[in-house]
């Protein structure tokens, strides 16, 4: 195995291929090259720029798969660092890139595998750069994929002290992770007069499908623009699919029937498509009229779900 | 309903139409009153080289017949008026190319929610980037349009899955531009397999061509008339380069995904469904391969991707370069290994597509497999906006199909098998590669 300084010649070598084997044996270097790869991604050779990169990518990934590391071992034979110990050196050196003494393109790296391979751990030094007006993207997009409450948190931390114009990103983040906990700041935004602020909370208020107590203020549906208004409409049918996949039909209905009786044909096949869900004589109820609707998609629409209703579910 | 009533449905209406003067009209009997309008409004998002193909212009729309170009098919339909009334592109120099073929006075749009928000609009073709597919076509779903979306489907998993909830949670009818299953060649294979003529298949090998390497290109300013912006829309943002733009993105990982989910997204099509595996998934994946050692690309410039699925047992490979078949020279294609014999099926997308004279001159005997007979993959699109049922790519069979290309792409990129969950949707034991199911979206642009 070549040394450090060797493998970073060859980084930097001017034969592709041997830049190639390099890379692909990056893995197996300390994680402590880790500072000197990402230098490189600033070369003013693309090829090495490249080779630099892709070094990177399988230190990573030799460290994104969880392993026992005590079978590991075992089966090894050997005691040196398992991989769960290299797993947090990677991690760590790439958190020493995310100083404001680097350049952006190699913080931009580091926030970006530290989204593959982070852990709770590493999510306070993460949410730190959140404020950065360059970064922030970046530091929603790693905070989403890293699993566990203290990210959610931390996106909670990031809506609170964000401005207003990406009070949506990060809305949407929390949407996407369903976090519960943020319920109640997604209904907080609904009530800005801002409708992108507002239709956000509205949206990520829809995924989490959290339960609504006390005074719910819906965004003003006649002030929103067009495609808002799709996004109202479809937000209401998500926050009421999620509470029928919730056990609580009785919050459901009232949407769904509201949503029946629109005058646009994908709005009606949307509800009785969802009423069909619950399977239920009232719901069969309120699709029958739509059996003779003047619409033949909706027609057709509540015809082939009557039918899936009246067929015994399959095993 | 059947594949029998729906085929002959579907001849009724064809032969109905045939009937007619000029423009073919269905009778107000065949379906309930009032009888559906007569011609077919659609919308264009991504008016690039392959969504340039599918614009219905104002000239063509008194033709009797107006037969879809290389979407295979017998051709023997005549088809029902359509015209394309909005167009969208977030090049403005394609946006002007496209009205002028179009003719007439179609609406123009940089923004897709703008076209989407046009309530004229039956349904819409998306040929926008890969990166964009299952964004617009979700989006498109909720503004109550019905969707033609090129392939592959979606760029994650999770794109795909939520792809096919909005499909179903708005009751659209959404078909996959995996055009190979409606081709009579197509067609011929899988009727000779699935009637057991090679046995029970044991092993189907896809061969393909190597991916291209691509030159340095420095980064630049994008050119006027570009919305760099919306082109990267839900993508991570990387600075403008011409090499890494229209057409050529799809050899880049975070765009496209190189032949495997190109051209993948044909032959795999085409053997997922003769293996009736529509609805399922392998439960590995192990990629091997080499990368370019320069230039601008980073999709593999050789893999084999082995593919067990279970229950039945059988194994897919996509090799590039791998093994071309023996029996019919093509660029492409797949060898399907059956205990008794073995069948080749070149292609699988265009007219190009082949497969052996045993398997065209084959004939179903009575009682036997009778796989799906499409009349061509714009035909059978629009026959379901009409009829509302799946069309023959519809879009779960689609996302299973882009899911083999995305997790071939996962195990080149970690360089190591994957123990694929089929039902849950989920790697086994392998948190990285979990977390690359899915990408959160950049800016206003989330599932």
């Amino acid at each position: 195995m070549p040394t450090t300084e060797e493998f970073l010649a060859e980084i930097q070598s001017d034969d592709e291929d041997v830049r190639y084997a390099a890379w692909s044996i990056a893995e197996q270097m300390d994680p402590a090259v880790i500072p000197a790869l990402s230098e490189l991604l600033l070369a003013d050779e693309p090829g090495v720029r490249k080779a630099a990169a892709e070094a990177l990518n399988n230190i990573v990934h030799s460290v994104g798969k969880e392993v026992d590391a005590l079978a590991l071992r075992a089966a090894a034979g050997r005691a040196e660092a398992s991989e769960s110990d290299k797993r947090q050196a990677v991690v760590k050196e790439l958190l020493s890139l995310l100083g404001s003494e680097r350049q952006e393109a190699e913080r931009v790296m580091a926030l970006r595998q530290l989204s593959l391979i982070a852990t709770v751990d590493a999510v306070p030094a993460i949410a730190e750069l959140a404020p950065d007006r360059n970064l922030r993207e970046e530091v929603v997009f790693c905070l989403e994929r890293i699993p566990g409450k203290t990210s959610e948190d931390a996106l909670l931390g990031a809506l609170a002290n964000a401005d207003d114009d990406f009070k949506p990103r990060v809305l949407a983040a929390l949407g996407h992770r369903q976090a519960e906990e943020a319920m109640s700041a997604c209904l907080e935004a609904m009530k800005s007069p801002d409708a992108t602020l507002a239709m956000a909370g509205m949206k990520a208020a829809a995924r989490i499908g959290g339960r609504v107590g006390g005074e719910l203020r819906l965004p003003d549906y006649d002030a929103l623009s067009e495609w808002h208004k799709t996004e109202f409409t479809d937000s209401l049918l998500r926050y009421a699919d999620a509470q029928v996949e919730k056990g609580n039909p009785n919050g459901a209905w009232p949407i769904y029937r509201q949503v029946l009786e629109r005058e646009e044909e994908h709005w009606q096949c949307a509800a009785i498509v969802a009423i069909a869900k619950i399977g239920t004589a009232e719901a069969a109820a309120a699709i029958f009229p739509k059996l003779r609707s003047d619409d033949s998609t909706v027609r057709i629409t509540a015809q082939k779900t009557w039918e899936r209703m009246s067929k015994p579910s399959e095993a | 309903m059947t594949i029998q009533t729906k085929t002959s449905r579907r001849k009724f209406l064809a032969q109905a139409g045939a009937t007619s003067l000029g423009f073919t009209i269905v009778p107000s009997s065949v379906l309930a009153s009032p009888a559906p309008s007569d011609r077919l409004n659609f919308g264009h998002i991504g008016i690039g080289g392959r969504g340039r193909r599918f614009l219905r212009p104002l000239a063509q729309l008194d033709e009797p017949a107006v037969q879809w170009q290389n979407l295979g098919g017998p051709g023997d339909r005549v088809l029902r008026p359509a015209l394309s009334v909005a167009l969208c592109d977030i090049d403005a120099s394609r946006l002007d190319l496209a009205a002028t073929a179009v003719g007439g006075r179609p609406r123009l749009y940089k923004d897709f929610r703008r076209l989407l928000e046009q309530r004229d609009i039956d349904a819409v073709f998306i040929a926008a980037p890969d990166h964009w597919h299952a964004l617009m076509t979700i989006m498109a779903c909720q503004a109550g349009k019905d969707v033609y979306v090129e392939k592959p489907a979606s760029k994650t998993v999770e794109e795909g899955r939520a792809m096919v909830t909005a499909t179903e949670r708005y009751g659209r009818v959404v078909q996959v531009g995996s055009q190979g299953r409606s081709q009579e060649t197509a067609y011929s294979a899988c009727k000779y397999i699935q009637n057991g003529q090679i046995g029970r298949v044991r092993e189907v090998k896809c061969w393909h061509y190597e991916n291209p390497r691509g030159d340095w290109t420095p980064d630049s300013d994008p050119p006027d008339g570009l919305d760099y912006d919306r082109w990267i829309g839900p993508a991570r943002h990387v600075p403008y380069n011409e090499t890494r733009t229209h057409g050529r993105f799809r050899w880049m990982l975070d765009f496209g995904g190189g032949q495997i989910r190109d051209r993948g997204a044909h032959v795999m099509s085409i053997a997922q469904w003769i293996m009736d595996a529509d609805y399922t998934g392998p439960v590995s994946v192990e990629t091997t391969g080499e990368p370019h050692h320069d230039g601008m690309y980073d999709t593999p410039q050789e893999m084999t991707v082995t593919y067990e699925f279970k229950d039945p047992d059988w194994t897919l490979i996509w090799a590039q370069p791998g093994e071309p078949s023996t029996e019919i020279e093509a660029r492409y294609g797949a060898v399907y290994h059956g205990d008794s014999d073995r069948l080749t099926v070149t292609y699988g997308d265009r007219h190009t597509t082949d497969t052996e004279q045993k398997a065209k001159d084959y004939k179903i005997p009575h009682g036997g497999v009778e796989p799906y007979h499409s009349p061509g993959h714009g035909e059978d699109f629009e026959d379901c906006i009409r009829s509302r049922e799946k069309p023959i790519m519809h879009i779960e069979s689609a996302h299973r199909v882009a899911t083999l290309c995305i997790l071939g792409n996962i195990s080149f990129r970690l360089r190591r098998k994957l123990e694929w969950d089929p039902v849950n949707e989920r790697v086994k034991n392998d948190e990285e590669a979990n977390r690359l199911l899915s990408r959160p979206g950049r800016g206003p642009w989330h599932l």
